[in-house]
């Protein structure tokens, strides 16, 4: 591995390792029990963000049908804790659950090109609510509660969370360093070409989807566990599925920090305009979702670049070409 | 299950094909000429349907005309849409993740602005022919639905005209077969795009519309609607009009009969159920697998195929 030669360098090496260690030796300052519950749930949420950004912001395929994942991980998690497991293995088998459903999605329709998959991944979350709404042994509409014979303790749910989005980050830095990401890269930018490469659109797709599938059902396991009581219309919701493509694009697509800067964003904001604004919200969110499509493409980890740019007084963009493309898409270059 | 009873789910499915053709045409042509998947179709016709009420409880204008009078006023709002955002998105042969998002980001919007002006609970537009019927022989057929469908079948036709008989709709067939042909012959892309956004969106209105007097609705009402239109355009091969009537009919039937028809299931011998209704809403969505692992171009594609073939 070659060593970085500026200071800049270094701090990209050592800044999310302190940031790592600052989560995990946060709790020993005895901060507030919400601080603790907001740091979860925002963790719960920058992994799924990372999740989608794996599929959506480096192979540049669009899943509106995340919400599928997240809700198979807590309620196989669920079901195999009430099976008497340990919810550790209960995580793991959330998220093997939800990489096989990523097939069965992926499988007919990454053979097509055109919006076959978007089309599909909004069917499948609707048909999936539909019959886990109908289904017995989960409860149907109700919902499902998760009893364990421990008392409730916020910190190891802290940490299970805190691991969880580490794994999701260093899983995203390992891709985006990879030839396998370089290959996603290139199938984002244009299928045609990179399967001329000798890159395989249809299985390198099929994989990322299984790999960011697997990190969003962990995340829904993990969120289960805690939330102890969930039902359909709410880890199955659409609403649900559309959370988890914000974060990633607010932040900053196809970049691994863009999506935890999101995540982060998305955390702290939800939880204070959706509990005074409840319709107000999602609004924002679809207007600040038209602002930075039309007007950058990078998001809030672009804009910052940006910014720290115009602070150091360089006045030329370098840009970074890979996200303009991925957004913007191949030109009418071709014949058809 | 008597043979009546099943003439009249199957006479009950083609009225309802008719208001699913409108609603999905609007997609078909808008994917055709610009290749956006229109996610805000879902919103437009959600405002439809808000716009009739509007029209209906305010001026005491009767629905069926507030329908006409949704096609002008959602034309200028599309042609506006595609003013404000549409037409800064790059041109593509395929959809990009940036139209995928815009579009849907300014669903949205329009969503949640109807929560915020109507609030939550559900509407419906009742009027004297809501609830009273036709009857033919031992037959009774709701009036709405006959209207609503006469309605929709009109405008499908003008549609047509207007496609075939045109210069914009020979623009919009020439730019939907091949953009750079179309241009290198003098069609003005831009303003064909603009008109055609106009179009799909003034369609949009026009079926929420008639598909407000049939069912209650909220402002989430378009998401059903949007997975039933994008079956209806894959079924009908994505470019083409007359496949989307041919799609409508097909998803209208399908799904008016799931409940109806008795499935065999082997479980300790052969014995015959019946699809529970709550699970009537899977099947636009089962249909699309089956579609997209059949045959992917679409019913039309089949017949190309075949014909093809021959």
């Amino acid at each position: 591995m070659k060593l970085p030669s500026t200071v800049g360098g270094w701090l990209k090496i050592i800044l999310p390792w302190a940031l790592f260690a600052f989560l995990l030796l946060l709790p020993a300052a005895h901060p507030s029990d919400n601080a603790i519950r907001l740091l979860f749930i925002t963790a719960v949420w920058t992994t799924t963000s990372l999740g989608w950004n794996l599929l959506g912001g480096m192979a540049g395929q669009v899943s509106f049908g995340f919400a599928v994942f997240f809700g198979l991980g807590a309620y196989t998690t669920a079901l195999l804790m009430h099976a008497g497991h340990s919810p550790y293995f209960g995580f793991v088998g959330g998220a093997a659950i939800a990489m096989l459903a990523s097939f069965l999605i992926g499988l007919p329709t990454f053979r097509l090109r055109g919006p076959y998959f978007v089309i599909a991944t909004i069917g499948v979350t609707e048909a999936v609510r539909v019959i886990m709404n109908n289904i017995d042994i989960t409860g149907g509409a109700s919902g499902y509660r998760i009893i364990e014979d421990k008392p409730f303790n916020a910190l190891e749910h802290y940490y299970t969370a805190i691991v969880a989005v580490a794994l999701a980050v260093a899983i995203s830095t390992i891709i985006a360093n990879s030839k396998f990401g370089l290959a996603l890269r290139a199938i984002k930018q244009d299928d045609v070409a990179a399967a001329d490469l000798g890159v395989n659109p249809y299985t390198s797709k099929l994989w990322v989807h299984a790999i960011a599938a697997g990190l969003t059902g962990l995340a829904g396991g993990i969120y289960a566990r805690r939330a102890a009581f969930f039902y359909p219309g709410d880890v199955f919701a659409f609403q649900t599925g559309i959370s988890i493509l914000l974060m990633p694009v607010i932040g900053g697509i196809g970049t691994v920090w863009g999506p935890v800067l999101g995540g982060v964003v998305f955390g702290v904001v939800e939880e204070q305009i959706s509990v005074n604004f409840p319709n107000l919200h999602l609004m924002i969110y679809g207007s600040l979702l038209i602002v930075i499509i039309l007007l950058e493409p990078d998001g809030l980890l672009g804009l910052l670049q940006l910014l720290v740019r115009q602070f150091r007084g360089k006045r030329e963009d370098p840009g970074s070409p890979d996200a303009d493309q991925v957004l913007w898409g191949r030109g009418r270059t071709q014949e058809r | 299950m008597e043979a009546l009873d099943y003439l009249d789910l199957l006479i009950k499915a083609l009225l309802l094909a008719g208001v699913y053709a409108a609603m999905a045409v609007g997609m078909t042509v808008v994917y055709g000429v610009m290749k956006i998947v229109n996610l805000a179709h879902a919103g437009f016709l959600m405002l439809g349907a808000y716009f009739a009420l509007e029209m209906f409880q305010r001026f005491h204008i009767d629905p069926i005309l507030g329908a006409v009078l949704a096609l002008p006023a959602f034309f200028l709002f599309g042609m506006l849409v595609h003013w404000v955002l549409v037409r800064w998105l790059p041109k593509s042969e395929t959809p990009t993740l940036a139209s995928l998002l815009l579009m849907f980001g300014f669903w949205l919007v329009l969503q949640n602005a109807a929560y915020l002006i109507w609030g939550n609970e559900d509407q419906s537009i009742l009027t004297p022919m809501t609830l009273s019927s036709v009857q033919i022989g031992q037959l009774s057929i709701a009036k709405i639905k006959l209207v609503v469908f006469a309605a929709a079948v009109g405008c499908m036709i003008v549609l047509q005209i207007v496609f075939h008989r045109s210069w914009f709709g020979r623009s919009m067939r020439a730019l939907i077969q091949n953009p750079y042909a179309a241009k290198i012959v003098g069609v003005d892309d831009q303003r064909t795009a603009r008109l055609t956004f106009g179009l799909g969106t003034a369609f949009a209105g026009f079926a929420g519309a008639l598909l407000g007097m049939l069912y209650s609705f909220s402002p989430d009402f378009g998401r059903p609607f949007l997975l039933r239109s994008f079956v209806i355009i894959v079924l009908g091969g994505l470019e083409s009009v007359s496949g989307v009537a041919l799609g409508a009919v097909v998803l209208a039937i399908l799904e008016t009969f799931s409940t109806a028809i008795p499935l065999p299931v082997y479980w300790h011998g052969w014995n015959y159920y019946y699809l529970p209704p709550s699970y009537q809403q899977v099947v636009p969505f089962a249909l699309l697998v089956v579609v997209l692992v059949i045959m992917p171009k679409g019913l039309a594609g089949l017949f190309n195929r075949k014909w093809k073939a021959a």
